[in-house]
């Protein structure tokens, strides 16, 4: 009984939804595209056309107006940590508190195992920039709304998909790992950082094109329609979550990675005496070889000792 | 100058200051009150963890000076132990020959006291059979039957043996 009236209720709810399909396709002709796909992706490219005015001071890409949103989410999330959660840090961490705990201590150690001499300030670093990215990409997920210029209303972007942005980025990360290498290198790490001139260059662009990448197949998936039923819901969110988690990963490792190594005391002295030694070896006889075998075994001794 | 890519270097400087500013929200509200909380509760970690081992290290020592306290003991009680079984062996000794002696003493008197009853009742029996003897003799002299008197004579004695 019970296995009739569900087959019979599926089979009504079937043709329920089939004759609703043949409604929306005999009633409804499909409408002219307001916009071009090929326009658009040129459009989401250059930002051309669909400019938003900030505030009537200047017209800027979509993007600036996505990265103010997350600086004011960010701030208003870390407000409320900072008043409401944090002083009621236990010393047996809650859910919530473990999540904090766990995104900080991510970093610390990214800062930690990538520079040991000095981390302090390159794990805030990495924090921000991996926050900021993450949060970022996982903003377009939400499609909130922005008026342009011409009057359209489009959907924001991440704020690194767009080239001012990512150039912002990449550069940012660049000047940061220049100041670590001067203030802990000196000339050295001034030098260090300058040989990876390319940089700033790949760093901006792979977040360009990735962001912008992810973005645009989206789109693509929506202009497709046999594919803009259900698959975007999939498509859309895991590409955004994907690209949101290995975006914030690669940039916070390739910065905390030549933060330490332009960062690094290079012990270039020691190993000038070292040559300097060999060769004397190689010149001199046997037997100075082995009494500075010799010396060095006593040296080594006390300390094994200790 | 057109810039290819439509780069706008006003954007990009907005976007950095953008980042900036996002940069010292989060160092000063976020990451800093977090990592002092971290560091702070490691801290007390590790002061516990040093207290718990000084403490450790503070018992075995006591145990080891207690031990060593107690093996000194022992050895003092195995001494005193010694010491007072040989005095109980002399205790007991002595009152062993004591008692030996007064026992021998008991002995000594329990014999005396012996003989004088033995000599008192030999005595006292030697003094009936006079007796007995005196009456009979009396009885014959009296009767002058002396096939009777010897009779009774006879009789006389049989009874006070068998009275005896």
């Amino acid at each position: 009984m019970s296995k009739k009236r569900r087959i019979v209720s599926i089979v009504v709810f079937a043709v329920i939804i089939l004759a609703i399909l043949a409604g929306i396709y005999l009633l409804g002709k499909p409408q002219p595209k307001a916009e071009d796909l090929r326009e658009t992706m040129r459009d989401a490219v250059l930002h051309e056309y669909m400019k938003v005015s900030l505030f009537g001071i200047k017209d800027v890409n979509p993007s600036l107006i996505s990265a103010f949103a997350v600086t004011g989410i960010l701030t208003v999330f870390a407000l409320i940590c900072r008043i409401f959660v944090i002083p009621r840090f236990t010393e047996i961490p809650g859910k919530f508190q473990m999540v904090l705990e766990a995104l900080v201590d991510y970093f610390r150690n990214l800062g930690k195992t990538n520079s040991p001499e000095k981390h302090k300030l390159l794990s805030a670093y990495v924090f921000t920039a991996g926050v900021y990215i993450f949060v970022g990409t996982m903003f377009e997920l939400f499609g909130i709304q922005a008026i342009t210029t011409s009057g359209v209303s489009i959907s924001l972007p991440a704020p690194l998909a767009d080239i001012n942005g990512a150039i912002a980025m990449g550069c940012m990360s660049y000047l940061f790992i220049l100041f670590g290498g001067i203030a802990n290198n000196g000339i050295h790490g001034f030098l260090g950082t300058i040989k990876e001139f390319s940089l700033p260059l790949s760093m901006s662009f792979r977040l360009f094109g990735a962001l912008l990448s992810g973005a645009l197949v989206t789109e693509l998936v929506y202009y497709a329609s046999f594919l803009s039923y259900g698959v975007p819901v999939i498509v859309g969110v895991l590409f955004t979550l994907l690209h949101a988690l290995i975006q914030a990963y690669v940039l916070t490792l390739l910065v905390s990675i030549f933060y330490g190594e332009v960062s690094e005391k290079k012990l270039q002295k020691p190993k000038k005496r070292k040559r300097k030694s060999k060769a004397i070896v190689a010149t001199d006889n046997t037997a100075e070889n082995n009494t500075e075998v010799n010396t060095e075994n006593s040296t080594i001794t006390p300390e094994v000792s200790k | 100058m057109k810039v290819p890519l439509n780069i706008d270097w006003q954007q990009i400087l907005l976007h950095a200051l953008n980042f900036t500013i996002l940069f010292a929200v989060l160092y000063f509200f976020l990451y800093k009150p977090v990592k002092d909380f971290m560091e702070k509760r490691e801290a007390s970690y590790k002061q516990q963890h040093d207290e718990a081992e000084q403490a450790l290290a503070d018992a075995k020592k006591t145990k080891e000076e207690y031990e060593a306290k107690i093996a000194g003991a022992e050895e003092e009680i195995s001494v005193m132990k010694s010491e007072a079984g040989a005095k109980a062996a002399e205790e007991r000794g002595k009152m062993l020959e004591q008692t030996r002696q007064e026992a021998a003493g008991i002995l000594e008197t329990a014999k005396k006291r012996g003989e004088i009853e033995h000599d008192k009742i030999i005595a006292e029996a030697q003094k009936e059979i006079a007796d007995i003897v005196t009456t009979a003799t009396e009885k014959i002299v009296l009767s002058a039957d002396v096939k009777k008197s010897y009779d009774e004579f006879l009789k006389s004695a049989e009874g006070n043996t068998k009275n005896e």
